[in-house]
């Protein structure tokens, strides 16, 4: 969560256009948006800093992927909510979403959706991290799959 | 002249010494012959003689013997008695010589006799003979005395009748007279013109009385006969008809119209039948119905006529006899009919066989006829390429092995139950030199006590049908990777309209607080028609994965899948699954597609129960097809709004849709598309406020 009390939330899209509504969108929710337009810029704000969730679009540039981003973002938590967003939907990529727990949505968004997803991601993981080290099993209303099993650290804690 | 001179002797005779009147009166008033004797032997005594004998030649024995006598003691007649053959005895000489002689006094008798012979004769031919111009009488023969007397010669050769012959033997007084002789002799020659007349009518009357009975007889025969027999005279009048042809041809006692009319038809019919056999020839015969006047029936006569001829030899009428061969005629018929029958039948099976023989000729495919110890019995020219003969010689060693393979497999059908089978048989073909794959058809012939006594084996080869089928299977995925690759285009373009349709997207919805009052018609068009190119992109961008590959698949592993990501959307919208899913045997595919199939189905069904309901989705195997090993079967099954009849007939059409806003009208002509490009069917049933089964069959074919 950001200085202000809000969620910092990394946004990756190769589209500029689209990278912007996105942040716009947002933004208007009054998340704390960081906009990456590159797997490149995306790599140095994890770095950088840490955010409440990741949403990255699945191919990027130089056959980079959002996996790649949201697992390199993993590394500083584990437990970090993660989605890709993709106009593709193959199965291989939902079975590897799947695998590491990450989200998934699919282009065109319906924009309630998008919101929806984000603010319930957030809000499991903020929940979780209120109630440290219990463990959470898979509730019936677990709107993205990887997110039932979250880890027990809370980076606010550090 | 020697007629004249004859007349002219007998005048004479009669001149010379006629009888007295009184004694030839008496033997003209004689009516029998055995009158004549007595009378003759009284005139004679009557003239002066002493006494007199009759000596009667009986011709059957040869004796010679007394027959009547006068005065004369019987004890002295005895030595007279004598017969023909005793030739020295004077008796038979005077009788041989037909003449009237005197014998002095000889060691037969001590007083001198008048021996005059006495003979049947007549001076003219008797009626009989008379009548064939060229007949001889005995009676005229004698009156010339042409020939020695014999007894054999005694019978006449026209009427049979036998001759009498005797000596009248009468004993001279001392003091004999010539002129009293003379008188004597034309006595007895007149005793002899009447006896041989009245023997003659005699001869006739008897023989009249024969006839009588003759006739009474044949008439007899005549009637008794049951076959019809009609005298006719030569104007086909009918003279004389025994009973049975009186029941043709003789109007009855109890006369009816069609009675008389029968008869009269008979009639008719017989004359004309009359004429045509005269008119052929001597002895024609003719088949003649008639009707029988009594039953009424029709009865089939074959009439057979003779001529019947005078004594002149001229044609006097004609005898007919008829014989009943209806009966006959029936068998007959019956019997040609049985016969033609019988020809009809032969032919029947010749040409049945030469049928048989035609079709075994040109099926084209080698057939095998095996006893029941499977050895071959009867090959047609084809599967003696692939066996060879029959004998061990006469075959090479892949037709050996094959002949074992075919003997394994009919030895299998011979003691099965089944009456056919078709059985799988890989044979090695010497024409293309390679084991190829047969269908052997056999089927059994039993004998009649139910024993198998021959399989009849037809083989197919089926490589040409694998071939085929191999072709399909090609030509199938090569539309299912048109399709894919159509779906890769449309997808790209999907993804490439994708990005910017989603940015546009985001800004209408950012501008949604920003647009005046006025512009807000405009801003609602741009916002749901964005949403609508939204739909379609997505729809489209579901056409392409990049894993297209089409391999056998687990068609239960992809429902699984499908459910699995559509989980969330379906408890969401209140919708149970049910799922019974039985063991499937792996269909090609491509499992994206089918994976879109389900999806889109799935989606459909929740769609219409927008209240939430029940979704049932089953799998099952159908082994139907012979040659595809069967379908695999999915219903997809929802308790939902159902579909307007009008409706389930354009659904498969594209752009069309009941969803309004929401739908893109691609899904189910993109099902449609998948379906048919694998070769698969889909069916559908719906019932407006009950749900509905959407029924996919896919091929299971050989990979």
């Amino acid at each position: 969560m950001s200085d202000d009390g809000k969620f910092r939330i990394l946004v990756v899209d190769d589209e500029a256009s689209v990278l912007t509504t996105y942040r716009l969108i947002l933004e208007r929710q009054g998340y704390n948006v960081m906009a990456c337009h590159t797997w490149r810029e995306a790599m140095s704000a994890i770095e950088g800093q840490d955010f409440d969730a990741v949403l990255c679009d699945y191919s990027l540039e130089e056959r980079h992927t959002g996996c790649e981003v949201i697992h390199a973002a993993r590394k500083r938590d584990a437990t970090l909510p993660a989605a890709l967003i993709t106009g593709y939907a193959n199965k291989e990529t939902a079975d590897e979403a799947a695998l590491y727990n990450i989200g998934m949505m699919f282009k065109p968004i319906e924009i309630e959706e998008f919101l929806d997803t984000t603010a319930r991601m957030l809000r499991r993981n903020h929940e979780l991290s209120q109630q440290t080290g219990q463990e959470d099993g898979a509730g019936p209303q677990s709107a993205v799959p990887g997110l039932s099993r979250t880890g027990r650290s809370d980076r606010r804690e550090r | 002249m020697a007629t004249a001179k004859m007349h002219f002797q007998a005048d004479r005779d009669r001149r010379l010494g006629p009888p007295g009147r009184r004694g030839a009166l008496r033997l003209l008033q004689a009516e029998r012959s055995e009158e004549i004797f007595p009378l003759l032997l009284e005139e004679i005594v009557a003239l002066g003689y002493p006494r007199a004998s009759v000596l009667d030649v009986n011709f059957e024995s040869g004796g010679v013997g007394p027959k009547a006598a006068l005065n004369w003691p019987p004890q002295q007649l005895a030595r007279f008695s004598t017969a023909l053959w005793v030739a020295e005895n004077p008796l038979i000489g005077i009788l041989d010589a037909k003449r009237p002689a005197v014998l002095p006094r000889t060691i037969f008798y001590h007083r001198p006799l008048y021996l005059h012979p006495i003979l049947f004769s007549h001076r003219n031919l008797c009626w009989e003979a008379g009548r064939p111009r060229t007949g001889s009488c005995l009676a005229v023969e004698n009156f010339h005395r042409q020939k020695r007397l014999r007894r054999e010669d005694q019978i006449c050769p026209t009427c049979e009748m036998r001759a009498y012959a005797a000596l009248v033997v009468v004993e001279l007084p001392r003091h004999n007279v010539e002129a009293s002789l003379a008188r004597l002799g034309n006595l007895i020659k007149l005793a002899n013109g009447c006896l041989s007349r009245l023997f003659k009518v005699e001869h006739y009357y008897n023989r009249m009385r024969d006839m009588e009975i003759t006739i009474a007889q044949m008439g007899t025969v005549m009637q008794s006969m049951a076959d019809p027999v009609i005298l006719t005279d030569t104007e086909h009048r009918v003279i004389m008809q025994n009973k049975a042809a009186e029941h043709f041809f003789k109007v009855p006692d109890e006369m009816t119209e069609g009675l008389v009319r029968a008869v009269e038809l008979n009639n008719l019919l017989f004359s004309a039948a009359l004429s045509s056999m005269l008119s052929s020839g001597a002895d024609g015969h003719r088949d003649l119905t008639l009707v029988d006047t009594v039953e009424g029936e029709e009865m089939l006569f074959e009439a057979v006529s003779a001529p019947t001829y005078g004594p002149d030899g001229a044609q006097i009428g004609t005898v007919t006899v008829m014989r009943d061969v209806t009966g006959l005629r029936r068998a007959d018929q019956e019997l040609h009919a049985n016969y033609d029958k019988l020809r009809e039948a032969e032919e029947t099976v010749r040409q049945e066989r030469d049928r048989l023989n035609l079709i075994v000729e040109n099926v084209g495919d080698p057939i095998v006829v095996c006893d029941r110890e499977s050895h071959m019995v009867l090959t047609d020219p084809l599967a003696q390429e692939l066996f060879g003969g029959s004998l061990e010689a006469e075959r090479n060693g892949a037709q050996a092995r094959n002949q074992a393979q075919l003997a394994a497999c009919i030895g299998a059908f011979g003691s099965s139950e089944a009456e056919r089978e078709t059985a799988p048989l890989w044979l090695y073909n010497p024409i293309v030199k390679l084991e190829i794959e047969y269908e052997c058809r056999s089927g059994k012939i039993f004998d009649e006590h139910g024993h198998v006594a021959y399989t009849v084996s037809v083989l197919r080869d089926l490589s040409a049908l694998r071939r085929v089928e191999q072709l399909k299977l090609e030509r199938r995925m090569l539309e299912i990777e048109k399709f894919a690759a159509t779906g890769r285009l449309a997808a790209t373009i999907a993804h490439e309209v994708n990005n910017p349709m989603e940015a546009i997207k985001n800004a209408i919805y950012l501008l949604a607080g920003a647009i005046p009052e006025s512009a807000m018609p405009v801003y609602s068009i741009l916002k749901s028609e964005t949403e609508r190119v939204a739909r379609v992109v997505r729809q489209m961008l579901g056409l392409y994965r990049n894993t297209e590959q089409v391999k056998p698949i687990n068609v239960n592993t992809i429902v699984e899948d499908t459910l699995l990501l559509l989980n969330r959307q379906l408890q969401r919208a209140s919708v149970r699954v049910h799922t019974d899913l039985r063991p499937l045997p792996d269909a090609v595919i491509a499992a994206d597609q089918i994976r879109q199939v389900l999806s889109n189905l799935v989606i459909n069904a929740k769609d219409a129960m927008p209240e939430g309901g029940k979704l049932w989705i089953r799998t099952r195997h159908i082994p139907r097809h012979r040659d595809l090993r069967g379908w695999v079967r999915i219903l997809i099954a929802d308790t939902g709004i159902g579909i307007e009849p009008e409706m389930l007939r354009a659904m498969f059409e594209p752009f069309v849709t009941n969803k309004g806003e929401k739908g893109t009208g691609l899904g189910l002509w993109i099902v449609k598309g998948i379906i048919e490009n694998h070769a698969g069917k889909l069916a559908v049933r719906s019932r407006v406020g009950q749900g509905t089964v959407f029924r996919v069959d896919l091929p299971v074919a050989k990979p």
